[in-house]
Formats: structure tokens, C-alpha cells, sequence
């Protein structure tokens, strides 16, 4: 029952804020805030150890002329997810704390209603279920983006609907196509991922519906080449809507190779593994030497999740349960690292009125404490030793050396331009001479709070990962290589 | 009782408002006698359905006829109250007379839907356009509407010419007029030709490539309440005989002509989409859309079968919702004594600031044409790929997933552009009334309902098909 609340919760909040910006300027981000709270509370206690596969399940009757129903349930990766969902949904409420003058209610509506069916993708079992939040956490986000996101924003809202809206109807061919090949083995018409995991549709049939699946998920992950919508989107996107695209909504597509992709498809997965796998190497570089080259800091940013992500593409095609542990936790390391940066970023654009690397330069002398919250938060997006990213990605590589010695060593070798860009990204905002002509007040006591907690859980993550290890591995060594 | 009572209860109420009008002319007593009507017909359809069957020759009331008759009067219900609402801004107009066109065109497309003989068939179809023709012309001093209405009546005149001619060759091969009697007769060349004839009639009705042409002309002269009633009553009607056809004993389409088929559906959707990309006119984009549509309803036409037929019928009444609240908005924001409506892109830009009710309406309209969730043109086309992927029509099935792209496109524009601030606040005080708020609202609300939990309107339009 408490997995109805996680999605009622924040749509009735979103419900709530929306009018509630009549009341005052204020209510709709307090009233978004407790939401996430109440939810996150919610959500918190569900995690309990159990010998069972799964933490909470729950099955109501919606659409039964498909064979569709309304059904939940929550594992360890699902679990930590949500989380991740709630705790930096409540940071992307708390960076646009005075923002945005227009329409604050819509706004959190917006962010509430996206979140929501992030949960909801995460939750849902019957791959109808599934594909209707995946379209549903979609629209919210390209109001976000064509509302209150910056100078180009109508492109990149475009942009991010054509793309995602397009690959997702190659979900929903594939999910349709795979019920009814279902149907046709046992006669029986259903979505329901436990009774779809009974029989792999074989030959090439399956592999091209495992396919269409493959292709949207990557374009969600933003895996080269189905990058292109990516850069303009994070860019765009007003600070909230970075944090949450970058930090949540990339994990979708992530989750739904793990989820659907390698489970359902175990042979069709498996034929598809190297190009897979090369196709990460190749987001690897791709990405970084991108953001080698950017000069707009948000971009810079923007680029290095499509780096990022190829590790995940990496490790989730090396079917193993150590890489898919390493998954999830880069997902989530790189949620903090990436949240924290775009937060940064949008900090330092409300305060110069520019993202351009070439006006900066000298932000430490006169705004110490953000440099070093963002010089900090780079050496963690790089990986460095200690801090969460750098124990996904070496959890990553560990587990893909055997199955793929030859695209780990290139993925390996992917970690030097990694450290280019982010030194040189430290050295031309935050070193050299400072502007003069610059007047402007350094981080205040929420702005502090946040990057305090956000560093405290990447150091956490980096030097104690243990205890998410252990709540994500239960999920993935059930569903890790059954062909194998 | 008989089951011809919701058909004999409209010509009651089209002889009541004539007489109403001769003796006192005024708008509400016009347009409530008509409401009436329409509403008494439509309370009267669950006892009529269980009654004996009546001129079996010329009608044929199943339960198939019947869903179908219900949906055109709900829908007219809807579109009459929408007309109320919007003829009132043009007092030199005389407003009485829309409501008695209104139930004229709808007798006829209950005509049309119940037929089972093509004088019947015939019939419902010239009384529905000739009524409808007097609809688009309406506004009689916007030159716009008289020019759409002289180009409706022309080509309807000529897709009449080829239905008549076909009729003809199928009574001098056949011998009979009735419906069953000729899908059973042995074909022969002459029968194909007439079946070919015909086909281009319901073509030119359909609005379906390349009998198109007239759409966006027709669609963006028509004042907004009768663009609406031409976007969906008619489709309904004819959609409503060709399912009745397609489910008779004998009704198989040969290989050509499922050839043929597949080469329109192919052609509408991508013309339809494609076309609409540049317009710049909210009606005309909603004509092009339209013909993109009836392509995706060809899609689960040539699907056929039980999963077929039920997702035509769940996508006609998408259709009908949908068209009904975009061409609603539409007629809100406009003013009837005016030349034009407010049916620009311009004129709902930053429609979310000046008038948010109105927007949403639009923008949940939009996303069920475009087939997003929770609207309910999401389960609408996931019906239509389920039929076709059922069939294994998957050249249509990956046109149709090419064309909701190009589709995608043109409707967010139009999202976007409510989105944007106005850069002056000049919100013009617009009252609307009333009867157009209970619409919109009843409308966006069963768009938004039955987008969540569509399976209350599955069963009722699986109980159509038995």
C-alpha cells in the first residue's frame, strides 16, 4: 500500500503547489518540500532485510482487456533509487528556493509530477505500467524546460520531447510485441514482467523487439550517438531542471537496461553485449573530449555524463553481478557529483549572468567557498580515490575485465582525458586573476547546508560503500547472467 | 417502442423547432428545443436497443448501429451547446437557425450510421452534407466561410456523383440495394468498379489522401463550432457504416484492394503530418492532423478482427473528444462578429499567462492528438499498434511510429507557444460562458479519465461488437 503513496504523495503535492501560489509566493516550494519529505519518509522504512527477492509488491486489476495491470514492486536497486529520486528532488526544490518569479506553482508542479513518475518507472512491474511513466515523467520536464529555462530554451524543450517521445514509441512497439509473442507461446495476453520473464522470445524476432528497447534506452542514458539531445537540454534546463535530468532521469535509461533489457532478453542481451560495450568506450571519449573543448560550463558539465554514462552502458553489458553493483552505485554516485555541479553552475550563473569559462577565471578570490565546493565536486565527477564515483567506476572496470579485457583497458585509458577536462575546467573558472569589476556575495548558509550535505554523502559513498553495496546486490544477483 | 425511436424523436424535434421558430424567434428557446431533442434520443437509446427490429430493409439497428448513434448524439449534444455559447458574439446574426441545421445534419448522420441499404446509406449522406454545407456558411458576411462552404459544396457534389454512379453499377450487377444482399452476391468486374467508385466517396469524406485537398481550405473558412461539427460527425458516420460493412458476412477486401489501402493509410499519415508542419493556423493544423488521424484509423481497419474493430471505435470516440475540445477553445477565444477566429498560433501564444483554464484544456487536447499520456490518445494509439502488431501490419505500424514524430513536432509547438510570457500583459477581458466552460470541462475531463482508466469505455465499445 505504502508504494501507492510514493507516486500519490508527490502528484497530489503537485496538485497542491500549483493553486498554492495564490495563497502566497512562498507556499508552492514549502509545500513541495514536505512532500518530498513526507514521501521520502515513507519511502525509507520499506527498506527491511527479508529473504524474499523483494521488498514490498503490490498488484491491482487496471486495464484487464490487455491484460494490464496496476503493479508495483520494490527490490534493493528500485529501493536506493527512489531514494536518490527523493532526497535530490528536495535539492532541486532547495537551489530554486527565490526562483522562479513566474508561476512558482507550475513549477513545482512540474518538478513534483516529473519526479513522480520517475518513481513510478522505477516501481512498475507490467511494462505497460512501466511505459506509461515513462511518457508521463516526459511532459512535466519539457514545461520545466520551455518555461523557465534559459535563452534557447523552446529548442531544447523540441529537442528533448522529439527524442525521448520518438524512442519511446519504440518501447511501447516492443512491449506490445512482446505481450503478444507471449501470448501466442502460452495463450495467456499479459505485461506482467514476473510472467514474461518465463519466456524469452527467441530468434530474430526477439532480438529486434530487444532491439527497440536497446535503442531507447541508450537514447535516455545518452550514450553516443543518440546523444544529440543531451547537451542542448542540460544547458538549456533552469538549474532544477538540470539537476533532475542529469541527476535522475539519465538513470532511467540505466535502470531499464537492467530492469527489462538483460533479464527479459538474456540471448538477444548477450548477441548485443560487444556493440554495446564498444559503444560505451566510445561515449567515453566522445564525451570527454567534448567537454575538453567546451567554453560554456553548464555544457562542460552536460558532456561529461555522456562519459559517465558509458562506463554505466560498459557495465551493464558485461553481465556480471559485480560491474551491475558498480552500476548502480555510479548511478548514484554520479547523482550527487552531477546534482552538486549543476547546482554550482547555476549559482555561479545567478551570480556573473554568464556560463562562459572565458569571463570567469579567479572565482576563488572572490567566491572562496563555491570554488572549493566545485573544484571538490569536479575531482569527484573524475573519480578520484575516496570519493563515490571513483568506487562505481572501479567496481565497473573490475567486473568488465574478464568478460571484455580489451574495451576495459580503452574504458581505463578513457580516465586521462576525464582528468584533462576536469583540470582544466578548476584552472580557467576558479584560478587565475580575478575580475575587479566583479561584485558579488559568495555562498550564504542554504547554499552552504546543501553542498555540505551533498560532499558529506560523495565522501561517505567514497570511503564506506558497504552498506549500498549490500542493499543493491540482492537485486542484481538474482537477475545477473542466467546464460551464463 | 421500436428501435427507429431515437431517429423518429430527432425529425420530432427538427418539426418542433421549426414550429418554435415560426412563432417566436429567440435564441434559447432554438437552441433548447434542440438540446432536447438531442438529449431525449439519447436517453431513449438503452430501451430502444432491446426492442424489436423495424424496416429491416432499409435499417439495420444492432447493437453496432446503436453504439454508434449514441456516440453522434452525445457528440452533437456537445457541439450544439459549444455553438450556443459562441453565436451569441454575433448579434446581427440570426441564431436560431444553427440549431435546427445542427439536428438536420445529425438525422442524417444517424441515417447514415444505421443503414443497411444504399438508398438509406444514400440518404443519411446528402442530408448530413447539405446541412453541414449551410453550417459553414453561416457567418454569411465572413468571405472566408462562403468560399469554404462553395468549395465543400462542390466536391461534395462530385464524391456524390461518383457514390450515385457506383450505386448504380452495383444495382445493375447485383439486382438489389440492400447492404447483406450485395457483399454476398457473386463479385464480377463491374461490382469491383462500383465498389472502387464508392470507395472514392468515402474517401473524399474521410479526408484521406489524395482526396484531401479541400481540408484545410474547408476547415479554416468554417466558423469554429461547424469546423468542429465537419471534423467529427461526419467521420463518425461513415466510419460507423464501413465498420457495419466490415463486420457483414461476405465483406472481404481482396488483395488489391488491401494494397490500395495500405498505400493511403501510408500516404494520410505522412501527409497529414508533414503538411501540418508549417501552418501557422490552429484550424488548419487541426484539418491536417485530421487527415493523419484517419490514417492511423486505417491502420485498425485493415487490422479487422475483434481487436480491430473495438480499437476503430475507441479511436473515433478520441477523435471526436479531442476534436471537440481543440475546436472549443478555439471557438472561446473567438468572436463571431469578426472575420476571422482566433485560430492563429499568435493568438493563444502565452495563453498559459492570460488564461490558464483555457490552456490546459488545449494543451491536454493536444497531447491526446499527439498520444501522450495521461491523455486518452495515448491508449487510443496504443490500441491501434496493438491491432496492427496483433496482424502483423508492421510496414503501417512503423509508418504511423515515423509519422507521430513528425506529428510530435507541430503540437508542442503549439504547447510552447502558450507557454511563452507575453511580453506585454494585455490580456483582453473574455467572458466565456458558461454552457462553453460545462463542455470544455465534461470534455477535458473524460479525455483525462478514461486516459487513466480506460477500461469502462474498452467494455462499452466491446459490448458494441457482441
Amino acid at each position: 500500500m505504502s508504494l501507492i503513496l510514493l507516486l500519490a504523495i508527490p502528484i497530489l503535492g503537485g496538485c497542491l503547489a500549483w493553486p498554492a501560489e495564490r495563497v502566497g509566493k512562498t507556499w508552492p516550494r514549502t509545500i513541495s518540500l514536505a512532500t518530498l519529505a513526507i514521501t521520502l519518509a515513507i519511502a525509507l522504512p520499506l527498506l527491511h532485510p527479508t529473504n524474499a527477492a523483494w521488498l514490498a509488491d503490490l498488484r491491482l486489476p487496471w486495464i484487464p482487456a490487455f491484460g494490464m495491470s496496476f503493479h508495483l514492486a520494490l527490490d534493493g536497486m528500485s529501493w536506493l533509487l527512489t531514494i536518490l529520486t527523493l532526497i535530490l528532488g528536495m535539492f532541486a526544490v532547495a537551489v530554486s528556493w527565490h526562483e522562479p518569479a513566474d508561476k512558482p506553482g507550475f513549477f513545482h508542479a512540474n518538478l513534483l509530477w516529473s519526479l513522480a513518475g520517475t518513481i513510478g518507472v522505477f516501481l512498475a512491474l507490467d511494462l505497460f505500467l512501466f511505459f506509461y511513466f515513462w511518457e508521463l515523467m516526459l511532459v512535466p520536464m519539457v514545461f520545466v524546460i520551455a518555461i523557465w529555462g534559459h535563452e534557447n530554451r523552446r529548442r531544447a524543450a523540441i529537442k528533448f520531447f522529439l527524442f525521448t517521445q520518438g524512442s519511446g514509441l519504440l518501447i511501447l512497439i516492443g512491449i506490445i510485441a512482446l505481450a503478444f509473442l507471449h501470448q501466442r507461446q502460452t495463450g495467456q495476453l499479459t505485461f506482467d514482467y514476473f510472467a514474461l520473464l518465463q519466456h524469452e522470445p527467441a530468434g530474430r524476432f526477439g532480438f529486434l523487439i530487444m532491439l527497440g528497447l536497446f535503442v531507447a534506452f541508450i537514447v535516455k542514458l545518452a550514450a553516443f550517438p543518440v546523444h544529440v539531445w543531451l547537451p542542448l537540454t542540460h544547458t538549456e534546463a533552469p538549474t532544477a531542471g538540470s539537476v533532475i535530468l542529469a541527476s535522475i532521469l539519465l538513470k532511467t535509461g540505466a535502470y531499464g537496461l537492467l530492469r527489462f533489457v538483460a533479464p527479459l532478453f538474456p540471448i538477444a542481451a548477450h548477441a548485443i553485449a560487444p556493440a554495446a560495450i564498444w559503444l560505451g568506450v566510445a561515449s567515453i571519449f566522445y564525451g570527454a573530449i567534448l567537454a575538453y573543448g567546451q567554453s560554456d560550463l553548464k555544457r562542460l558539465i552536460a558532456y561529461t555524463s555522456i562519459s559517465h554514462m558509458g562506463f554505466v552502458l560498459i557495465g551493464v553489458f558485461v553481465f556480471n553481478s559485480l560491474a551491475w553493483q558498480g552500476v548502480v552505485f555510479l548511478l548514484i554516485a554520479h547523482g550527487v557529483s552531477t546534482g552538486a555541479l549543476f547546482i554550482i553552475v547555476g549559482s555561479v550563473q545567478h551570480r556573473l549572468h554568464t556560463r562562459d569559462l572565458n569571463c570567469m577565471g579567479g572565482l576563488w578570490t572572490d567566491l572562496p567557498k563555491l570554488s572549493s565546493f566545485g573544484t571538490f565536486f569536479i575531482l569527484a565527477a573524475m573519480g578520484l580515490p575516496g570519493l563515490g564515483n571513483f568506487v562505481g567506476e572501479f567496481l565497473i572496470l573490475r567486473g568488465a575485465y574478464p568478460v571484455a579485457p580489451v574495451a576495459t583497458i580503452a574504458a581505463a585509458i578513457g580516465l586521462i582525458p576525464a582528468a584533462l577536462y576536469s583540470l582544466i575546467a578548476i584552472q580557467r573558472a576558479f584560478h587565475g586573476p580575478p575580475d575587479p569589476a566583479r561584485h558579488t556575495h559568495d555562498f550564504g548558509m542554504r547554499e552552504n547546508a546543501m553542498m555540505l550535505a551533498l560532499a558529506a554523502a560523495i565522501i561517505w559513498l567514497g570511503i564506506y560503500p558497504q552498506p549500498v553495496l549490500a542493499v543493491a546486490a540482492p537485486a542484481l544477483s538474482n537477475a545477473a547472467d542466467p546464460a551464463a | 417502442m421500436t428501435q427507429a425511436a431515437p431517429l423518429i424523436i430527432l425529425a420530432g424535434a427538427i418539426a418542433a423547432l421549426l414550429a418554435a421558430i415560426a412563432i417566436r424567434r429567440a435564441a434559447l428557446i432554438a437552441n433548447g428545443v434542440a438540446a432536447l431533442g438531442l438529449l431525449a434520443a439519447l436517453a431513449i437509446m438503452p430501451a430502444a436497443a432491446s426492442a424489436p427490429p423495424i424496416w429491416t430493409s432499409l435499417f439495420s439497428f444492432g447493437a453496432a448501429a446503436s453504439g454508434f448513434i449514441a456516440l453522434i448524439l452525445a457528440a452533437s449534444l456537445l457541439l450544439l451547446i459549444i455553438a450556443a455559447a459562441y453565436w451569441p458574439t454575433a448579434p446581427t446574426l440570426p441564431p436560431e437557425e444553427f440549431p435546427l441545421l445542427l439536428l438536420i445534419a445529425t438525422i442524417g448522420a444517424c441515417t447514415l450510421a444505421a443503414a443497411a441499404s444504399f438508398i438509406t446509406l444514400f440518404l443519411g449522406l446528402e442530408t448530413m452534407t447539405l446541412a453541414i454545407i449551410g453550417m459553414v456558411a453561416y457567418p454569411r458576411d465572413r468571405p472566408d466561410s462562403a468560399e469554404a462552404a462553395l468549395k465543400y459544396l462542390i466536391l461534395s457534389g462530385m464524391s456524390s456523383a461518383f457514390l450515385l454512379f457506383g450505386i448504380g453499377l452495383l444495382e445493375l450487377a447485383t439486382g438489389t440495394l440492400s447492404l447483406p444482399d450485395i457483399l454476398t452476391a457473386p463479385g464480377n468486374p463491374m461490382t469491383l468498379a462500383a465498389f472502387a467508385l464508392i470507395g472514392i466517396a468515402a474517401g473524399f469524406k474521410l479526408s484521406i489522401v489524395p482526396f484531401h485537398i479541400w481540408v484545410p481550405d474547408v476547415y479554416a473558412g468554417a466558423p469554429a463550432p461547424s469546423g468542429a461539427y465537419l471534423a467529427v460527425i461526419p467521420k463518425i458516420a461513415v466510419l460507423a457504416i464501413l465498420v457495419r460493412i466490415g463486420a457483414m458476412p461476405g465483406a472481404t477486401l481482396p488483395p488489391s484492394a488491401i494494397q490500395a489501402i495500405t498505400v493511403i493509410a501510408m500516404l494520410s499519415m505522412l501527409a497529414g503530418n508533414l503538411l501540418a508542419l508549417q501552418q501557422q493556423n490552429l484550424k488548419r493544423i487541426l484539418g491536417y492532423s485530421s487527415i493523419a488521424h484517419l490514417g492511423y484509423l486505417l491502420v485498425a481497419i485493415l487490422a479487422a478482427g475483434a481487436v480491430g474493430h473495438v480499437a476503430v471505435v475507441f479511436y473515433i470516440v478520441t477523435y471526436a473528444l479531442t476534436m471537440i475540445a481543440a475546436f472549443g477553445v478555439i471557438a472561446m477565444l473567438s468572436t463571431a462578429a469578426v472575420a476571422r477566429d482566433a485560430d492563429r498560433i499568435t493568438d493563444v501564444a502565452g495563453l498559459f499567462w492570460t488564461r490558464p483554464a483555457l490552456a490546459a484544456v488545449l494543451t491536454l487536447a493536444l497531447l491526446s492528438l499527439a498520444g501522450i499520456p495521461p491523455a486518452i490518445g495515448f491508449i487510443a494509439k496504443m490500441y491501434i499498434f496493438a491491432a496492427g502488431i496483433h496482424t502483423d501490419l508492421w510496414l503501417l505500424i512503423f509508418t504511423m511510429i515515423a509519422s507521430s514524430v513528425i506529428g510530435l513536432f507541430y503540437y508542442l509547438t503549439i504547447i510552447i507557444a502558450m507557454t511563452q510570457k507575453p511580453l506585454a500583459d494585455a490580456a483582453t477581458p473574455l467572458r466565456i460562458p458558461a454552457a462553453g466552460r460545462l463542455v470544455l470541462t465534461l470534455v477535458s475531463l473524460a479525455v483525462f479519465i478514461f486516459g487513466i482508466a480506460p477500461q469502462p469505455l474498452i467494455s462499452l465499445v466491446k459490448a458494441m461488437f457482441g
